[in-house]
């Protein structure tokens, strides 16, 4: 080194670094309570006066949840926090806490670029819109202080990267080294989380808990858990069945089902109503009756649907990939067509099954199954209620068995191919070298297949909608109709946050049980 | 072997492992032809479609079109807005998948090989985001599109679709690096690499298959996305994406779907995501990870 080693200057430089780390600490937490403070909703929420046409009050509480939120809240406190401790701490001349400070102000520098690059780019495209010159001097004045801080931040990390190793003492271990690393290059990917994840979802939730309508002028409040309530309930009640001759049999329907009475009219009056009867003997049955019966059927719609057809995308997925995985000519094409179902947009080939699905000869299938006699008249796949799941899951499986054959695919190249070698030597059949190398082996590929592949299914919205509209309901598609046909934002917030519940301890006893994290 | 020991008895000329061998290869060729049938009837009949006279769509089903006409694909190239969305498509996909490698590649780099406390928990984080149907964030996200000032360009898309593509990628690339032999890494910290080099120079290129695989998927996710596309774009007709264009043309009709110009349309939308899995699939060379792993 050229300079020299002054104690006392060394002293200096550290003092001013985490001086300076702990004022872009608190300066961060102050800016974002005068964020707040400053907002415009805010503002209109704590200066209101009830007036003729507005009599309800804005809830001060769901504005700030609303524009701010729990997460970004929290994130400006523990950041902040995080700067004031890591600067308090870097005194004590420990490298590892220089190592840390190192990492927070390169990523404040990045973000704090990122946010500039946005500003300049919001204003440049203004301008483009409205045919004007750009506002330079109000651009300038908008990224100004955030420059401030990114040359600060910038110059802070020039200053570790050349003096950490002298100015800083002890020991680093591999342990800590692993750690730094991973969460730097986690940091992106929760970036991302946070912004089109965490947030919107947040949101929602809070959402779910108000009487918000969708595109309304109506000031919405607080309802607490009403809309869960309404989701949720269901009761269990007794019914016997219909008897047209007293002490007779049941009177059945035209397709042999036996006809129940309905449940009490007080409980239809409360809004009830029945979803399945099962019989429990001596002509009772149990009624299951829910406020909501759309919304829990399509929940036994969807779980039924995806079952099917994430078993049978399993079997067809894995049979296509070991077929393109063997050695014949064309491979390559055929591995190119095998994705061509895959490939056509979720739009279109819903469109495409529509027509091949109709319910007259003009429909190829009917058509087909016409002139091979299995059938005496043509189908209604789309309409007739009793073959719209089983429509719905032959399109489903012949859209994405392709995804689960790549990705299967994928998992077949790295197994090393002297397995095989070997195993034949050893006189193992085909069969056997199947079970005893290719699954086991697969065994991860086809972990995450499943997982992905039963998450999408118990999201499916794009098929139902465009085959069934509202006539056949999968929970997304019960939540679009909830939100965009009945404009009820709140309730079908709620909706949203039951189904994330309930797919999220599905997927994480799945995750558990094929033991993909460990 | 061309000589055969006289005592063997042959079939059709054949001893009987050749003919195993010939019945095998038959075999094999019947079950490509099967899958193959199977992917491409759906597209056949598209395809066969698109070369149909609407008035043909009302008669009983033909395996061919019974007047060819080229006049649905001429309506699909009217006025050029079809091929100012295709451009549209290819670069937000292409962005959207170099975006979900990058990132995905880093975090399932950092979830899969490298020890620290909360792995487990960021694993479930990140598989999280695929728990919810698109639905659900729609508002919200409309809320920080419009805050971030991305609306009605391309680049909503380039934010939001990592909600989809990222958990994805990572999962897939974690289970990838971890399935390889702990060995590499220990030999790359004795050649003196840090973490990140061995990373980029020794692990990555290991992962190749994984990486296009996913890659791929990626980009035909995005390519097909239309919920966010509709929502984000829809107002700008020089940032719609296929799927809206299309959705957009058959509104143009009042009385019923264009459906044969749909077809001819998805023939357009089709065959560059075929042509560009077969240049993609010729580049993943095979066994580069069994020969590497081995030594």
């Amino acid at each position: 080194m050229s300079y020299a080693a002054d104690p006392a200057q060394n002293k200096l430089q550290i003092s001013a670094v985490s001086l300076a780390m702990m004022a872009i600490g608190a300066l961060a937490i102050v800016f974002f309570i005068l964020t707040v403070a400053n907002d415009e909703a805010i503002q209109l929420a704590l200066n209101w006066t009830p007036s003729e046409e507005d009599p309800q009050v804005p809830s001060f509480l769901l504005i700030y949840l609303e524009r701010f939120g729990i997460i970004v809240s929290a994130l400006f406190a523990f950041l902040g926090a995080a700067f004031i401790v890591i600067g308090r701490r870097l005194r004590g001349g420990n490298i590892r806490v220089a190592y840390w400070a190192r990492i927070a102000i390169l990523w404040l520098g990045m973000g704090l670029a990122a946010y500039i690059a946005l500003t300049v780019f919001n204003f440049v495209n203004s301008a483009a819109m409205d045919r004007e010159a750009v506002d330079l001097a109000g651009m300038s004045a908008a990224i100004a202080p955030a420059a401030i801080v990114t040359l600060i931040a910038f110059g802070l990390w020039y200053w570790f990267d050349r003096n950490i190793d002298r100015l800083f003492r002890g020991e680093d271990s591999l342990r800590g080294r692993e750690t730094r690393l991973a969460w730097n290059l986690l940091i992106p990917t929760l970036t991302i989380f946070v912004l089109v994840a965490a947030r919107p979802l947040e949101q929602t939730f809070v959402r779910s808990l108000t009487d918000k309508r969708f595109a309304g002028g109506a000031v919405p409040q607080f309802v607490g858990l009403e809309n869960y309530l309404n989701l949720l309930t269901f009761r269990i009640d007794t019914v016997a069945c219909r008897k047209s001759v007293t002490d007779g049999p049941c009177d059945t329907r035209a397709n042999g089902s036996i006809r129940w009475e309905s449940i009490d009219r007080e409980l239809l009056r409360a809004g009830y109503r029945t979803i399945v009867n099962i019989p429990v003997g001596g002509d009772q049955s149990a009624a299951i009756s829910g406020l909501d019966d759309d919304f829990i059927e399509a929940i036994i719609t969807t779980v039924i649907f995806t079952v099917i057809s994430v078993a049978l995308e399993l079997l067809i997925g894995l049979f296509m990939a070991m077929v393109v995985n063997s050695k014949f000519r064309g491979r390559g094409a055929m591995r190119a067509v095998m994705l061509v179902p895959w490939a056509i947009p979720t739009v279109i080939s819903a469109r495409l099954w529509e027509l091949m699905l109709k319910d007259t000869s003009a429909g190829i299938f009917n058509k087909i199954l016409l002139d091979l006699n299995a059938i005496e008249a043509p189908l209604a796949w789309l309409s007739d209620p009793s073959l719209q799941i089983p429509t719905a899951i032959i399109v489903d499986v012949w859209k994405t068995a392709p995804f689960m054959a790549l990705l299967l695919l994928a998992g077949l190249q790295v197994i090393p191919g002297d397995l095989y070698e070997a195993a034949s030597v050893d006189g193992a059949n085909p069969i056997r070298r199947f079970f005893s190398i290719t699954l086991p082996l697969l065994r991860p590929a086809i972990a995450i297949a499943l997982i992905f592949r039963t998450l999408d299914a118990l999201r499916v919205f794009d098929l139902f909608n465009v085959l069934f509209g509202r006539q056949q309901l999968s929970m997304a598609t019960y939540n679009f109709e909830t939100l965009v046909s009945n404009q009820q934002d709140g309730y079908a917030s709620a909706i949203s946050v039951i189904i994330f519940i309930f797919i999220s301890v599905f997927a994480f006893i799945y995750v558990r049980l094929l033991n993909v994290e460990s | 072997m061309e000589r055969t020991s006289p005592g063997v008895k042959r079939i059709f000329g054949m001893t009987p492992k050749e003919l195993r061998g010939r019945l095998q290869q038959a075999l094999l060729y019947v079950l490509v032809i099967i899958v193959a049938v199977y992917a491409l009837f759906p597209f056949y009949w598209a395809f066969a479609t698109s070369f149909k006279t609407e008035n043909e769509m009302f008669q009983t089903a033909s395996y061919l079109p019974r007047n060819p006409t080229l006049q649905n694909y001429q309506y699909v190239f009217r006025g050029g807005s079809f091929l100012l969305a295709l451009r549209n498509s290819a670069l937000v996909s292409s962005a959207a998948s170099i975006f979900a490698l990058v990132a995905g590649s880093f975090a399932a780099y950092a979830l899969g090989r490298l020890r620290f406390r909360g792995r487990v928990v960021l694993l479930y984080v990140v598989l999280s985001m695929t728990m919810f149907p698109a639905i659900s964030i729609l508002s919200g996200l409309y809320t920080i599109v419009r805050q971030l000032g991305f609306f009605g360009t391309g680049l909503s898309l380039l934010v939001t679709y990592p909600v989809f593509t990222l958990p994805f990628t990572v999962w897939v690339l974690t289970s990838f690096f971890k399935g390889l032999p702990a060995e590499i890494e220990q030999a790359a910290t004795v050649d003196g690499c840090t973490p990140f080099q061995t990373f980029r120079l020794i692990l990555l290129p290991l992962t190749a298959p994984a990486l296009v695989t996913t890659g791929l998927l990626a980009f035909v996710q995005s390519w097909n996305e239309y919920l966010f596309a509709l929502n984000f774009t829809a107002t700008n007709p020089s940032a719609q994406t296929v799927p809206v264009a299309l959705a957009l043309f058959s509104g143009e009709f009042s009385e019923q779907e264009p459906i044969a110009e749909i077809m001819a349309a998805a023939m357009v939308v089709t065959i560059p995501l075929v042509a560009l899995v077969l240049f993609f699939q010729n580049r993943i060379v095979e066994g580069l990870t069994a020969g590497a792993v081995k030594g």
